[in-house]
């Protein structure tokens, strides 16, 4: 135990000692980080660094080859480094196996051929008490040691990443909503540091399921570059939600900077008020064009299909470029209908519309009522602007509290 | 282009911005409010921190002021709105630079040990000051003809109901709208008739008189004033209000204002009672009760409904208000999930501590021959031993760059906050000093 190891001193073959000032590890090494320098105190208290063979003897603490061999650290090297004391001990973990924050009240080093490695940490309160106590109190809960293969560190600065420090990334194999789950457990500079460690795909659905205060703290403590990747593969309703929340300047500055393919569906989510219909829709419907036969209109969408957002109606516009919406199909009905009938006779000519103007709450209400999944939003010329879904309906009325529980049905 | 993209005209303003060369009203963009909608928005955590510093005991310490000594100390409150908006701004910039509250950083950058003793003092001193809290409501309502036992099971109920049932921005609604009831007292203190051109004097040029009493109130007004849980409280809610480091500029105001109000309640408080009672000659009041009760043939029975309500109002926020804060606290300190937004499930140690304080607070404060004054000097004491370490403590880590980045502390804010802490802790050592002497019976300022 780390606690237990600082007590002792350091000593070396010839019989000198030192008190152990911090030991400084590798994270980015295989499976435990291993114990690359010791630091001992030095003249006019600027530590010193040992280089790390070391034999560990329980009783008497850590044995050196020769303690003389020191070399003082300039305060950059000193400030790059990862040390156990300073940086890990008392931090948080996060623990991937249970999915929890915890932090590191002691840790457990364990010796691995000629030196040491970082096996564990302890999370229980015993050992907070053990520390109190200088050791008195010996208490070993069999469930309380973390194995280190287990644990995500996060240094609590997000510029760390793009600094190129090393991370485990183990994370990153975790579902997106198990991350998200991680992310909310702790304070926003490590759910920062968090996202700037995933891939911007699965980053970006992290992001959407975290409340709104939440992602505007998080997208400002990103570089541009990162901020730029996770905006543009957001979905463009969320991403326009996340932009409406930031000061006007940063706002136009990401939308410059984004690519225009993904720039020009959030702009044009972003012409409508938040608290109306075209300020909660989507524009990342399935739309085809209703002069065709049922069997040209699932290959026109085909492509559309693999986009990984959940698709269940297809709507029918006179054309591409005036968008007139004509009716709605579902996937279900193309499935089953022959695929030379024209799309015409399958499709659902009669159906609700809302303007975009329409106060979000009524257009909510509405969605309720008539057990609608999609309400198609158009323009006085008849034209499809977007739909609000019934999960965009629920968050409008529900309260706070159980807006993040809501299975994430069409988006 | 495609047409429909044309067709699309909102009516109304939207903000104008060139993206890549074309020009785009964009309704969905945040304007920058202004004037009074931009305070709306602005305060928060700093008024309801402040303000339930004017709680039952608060406005005891007040009356007592403006009744034995006039206005003679209105120009110390002034002073003192100065310390606490700065400190109440750090507290609050703190959470904002690191997302975690203080306590939270005390452990990890000075240790547990020091952690454990904030969180023993914040559980016995607020969980005291809850008591009073509840004999102040049960205090305040029998002056309309309300039992005890209806009325403090209620406001417990209700409370809890408010918090663990509510989130966050529901809850600081709440909260807010409560601190309106504190515009009954500067409209007692009109009601009551005072010279203004007296308390203006009073407020400016300062009055020092080597009375030992004087001293003692002076020092206890300083301690009610500025207390540890405003600091804690501010810090922790600004963290779950979850205000975005870039955007901090504007939300420094909410500390500020908060402070400014609080102090400027109290100010009215002390006018209140000075204008009337001291006038009077009725120098000596020991309880908020006692002093809206002395209102009534001095300012007519309006003043005393007001000051009353103003209790109420007052009691319920701060006892919402505190044994929220201590829940946050004591999960901050030793890393336990906390927020109003969460529930039991997620959260269970931070709301189960909440419902006890809650309940503790009701239950006792239902017992009858509660050493209720003796209740109020052992809490000043407790908080007038943990001020300092709390104040050094957050300028401490308020400088650290790596923590703070380019939100820490500029060398003027330095230097008035160190001065700050400074006078605060000499006087807290003042107060505690003569407390220890007094319980060894020795007199030294022959204050009898």
């Amino acid at each position: 135990m780390l606690s237990d190891l600082v007590r002792h001193h350091v000593r070396d073959a010839q019989g000198h000692t030192a008190r152990l000032g911090d030991l400084a590890v590798d994270l980015g090494a295989a499976e435990y980080p291993v114990v690359m320098r010791l630091l001992v105190p030095g003249d006019g208290g600027a530590p010193r660094a040992l280089p790390c063979p070391a034999t560990l003897d329980p009783a008497q603490g850590l044995v050196v080859e020769a303690l003389d061999a020191a070399m003082p650290l300039d305060a950059d090297a000193l400030a790059a480094l990862v040390l156990l004391r300073r940086d890990v001990q008392d931090a948080l973990l996060l623990d991937l196996a249970q999915e929890r924050a915890v932090r590191a009240n002691d840790l457990v080093l364990a010796q691995r051929g000629a030196g040491l490695a970082l096996v564990g940490a302890d999370v229980s309160a015993t050992a907070v008490l053990r520390r109190l106590s200088h050791g008195l109190l010996r208490t070993h809960g069999p469930g309380s040691l973390l194995d280190w293969r287990e644990v995500e560190f996060l240094r609590g600065t997000p510029g760390a990443v793009a600094a190129g420090r090393a991370y485990h990334r183990r994370v990153t194999r975790l579902h997106p909503s198990q991350i998200a789950r991680l992310a909310d457990a702790v304070p926003y500079l490590h759910a920062a540091e968090l996202l700037a460690l995933l891939a911007d795909p699965l980053a970006a659905d992290v992001l959407e399921s975290m409340l709104p205060e939440r992602q505007v703290q998080v997208i400002a403590e990103l570089t541009p570059p990162q901020a730029t990747g996770i905006l543009a593969e957001m979905a463009p309703d969320a991403a326009a939600d996340l932009l409406g929340r930031l000061a006007i300047a940063d706002a136009a500055h990401l939308l410059e900077t984004l690519p225009p393919e993904r720039a020009l569906p959030i702009q044009d989510l972003l012409r409508f008020p938040p608290d109306t219909a075209g300020g909660i829709m989507t524009n990342a419907m399935v739309y085809a064009p209703v002069d065709r036969t049922v069997g040209d209109v699932i290959a026109y969408i085909r492509d559309e299909l693999a986009h990984p957002d959940f698709v269940y109606f297809v709507y029918l516009v006179d054309d591409p470029a005036t968008r007139r919406l004509c009716g709605v199909v579902t996937l279900r009905e193309l499935l089953l209908a022959d695929h030379a009938t024209p799309i015409e006779q399958v499709m659902t000519a009669d159906l609700q519309v809302v303007g975009p103007l329409e106060p979000a709450d009524a257009v909510a209400r509405r969605i309720a009522d008539y057990g609608l999944n999609a309400l198609p939003v158009v323009a006085a010329d008849g034209s499809l602007l977007g739909i609000v879904t019934v999960d965009a309906a629920m968050v409008q009325i529900l309260p706070v509290a159980w807006r993040d529980r809501l299975p994430r049905v069409f988006s | 282009m495609a047409s429909w993209r044309e067709g699309v005209a909102p009516r109304g303003q939207g903000v104008r911005l060139s993206i890549r060369g074309r020009t785009l009203a964009l309704r969905g963009l945040r304007r920058p409010r202004r004037g009074l909608f931009w305070l709306l928005a602005i305060v928060g955590p700093g008024l309801v921190a402040a303000n339930a510093g004017n709680d039952a005991g608060g406005i005891a310490t007040y009356a007592q002021v403006g009744a034995k000594y006039g206005y003679d100390l209105l120009w110390m409150l002034l002073l003192i709105s100065f310390s606490l908006a700065i400190v109440q701004e750090m507290a609050a910039r703190l959470g904002v630079a690191t997302g975690r509250g203080l306590l939270d950083l005390v452990r990890e950058r000075f240790g547990i040990g020091w952690a454990l003793f904030a969180v023993g003092v914040v559980l016995l001193a607020n969980g005291g000051v809850t008591i009073s809290e509840f004999v102040g409501i049960a205090a305040a309502l029998e002056l309309f003809g309300v039992s005890r036992f209806l009325s403090v099971p209620l406001a417990a109920v209700a409370l809890w109901w408010l918090v663990v049932k509510g989130d966050y921005r529901r809850v600081e609604k709440v909260f807010l709208a409560m601190t309106l009831v504190f515009f009954a007292y500067p409209v007692a203190a009109v009601l009551a008739r005072p010279d203004w051109a007296e308390v203006g004097r009073h407020t400016l040029i300062p009055t020092v008189r080597l009375d030992p009493d004087y001293l003692l109130l002076f020092v206890a007004t300083i301690g009610t004033t500025i207390t540890p849980y405003m600091q804690l409280f501010q810090q922790s809610a600004t963290v779950e209000r979850g205000v975005a480091r870039r955007y901090y500029s504007d939300e420094r105001w909410d500390a500020y204002i908060g402070a400014v109000f609080g102090n400027v309640v109290a100010a009215f408080i002390i006018i209140a009672t000075a204008a009337t009672l001291h006038v009077a000659g009725q120098t000596e009041i020991t309880t908020a009760a006692e002093a809206a009760q002395a209102l009534a043939p001095a300012a007519g029975p309006y003043a005393q409904v007001l000051f009353a309500v103003g209790l109420l109002g007052a009691s319920l926020l701060a006892a919402g208000v505190l044994p929220l804060a201590t829940a946050y606290s004591v999960s901050e300190a030793f890393g336990f999930r906390k927020g109003v937004n969460l529930d039991y499930r997620r959260a269970p140690i931070f709301i189960g501590l909440f419902t006890a304080l809650l309940v503790l607070g009701a239950a006792v404060a239902l017992l009858p021959g509660l050493p209720v004054f003796g209740l109020l000097v052992a809490i000043q004491a407790l908080n007038g031993m943990l001020l300092p370490v709390i104040l050094i403590f957050m300028l401490r880590l308020i400088n650290d760059r790596r923590l703070m980045g380019d939100l820490a502390n500029g060398p003027l804010y330095n230097v008035l906050a160190w001065a700050t802490a400074v006078v605060l802790i000499v006087l807290v050592a003042l107060m505690l000093g003569n407390m220890a002497l007094d319980a060894l019976g020795i007199d030294l300022f022959g204050a009898g």
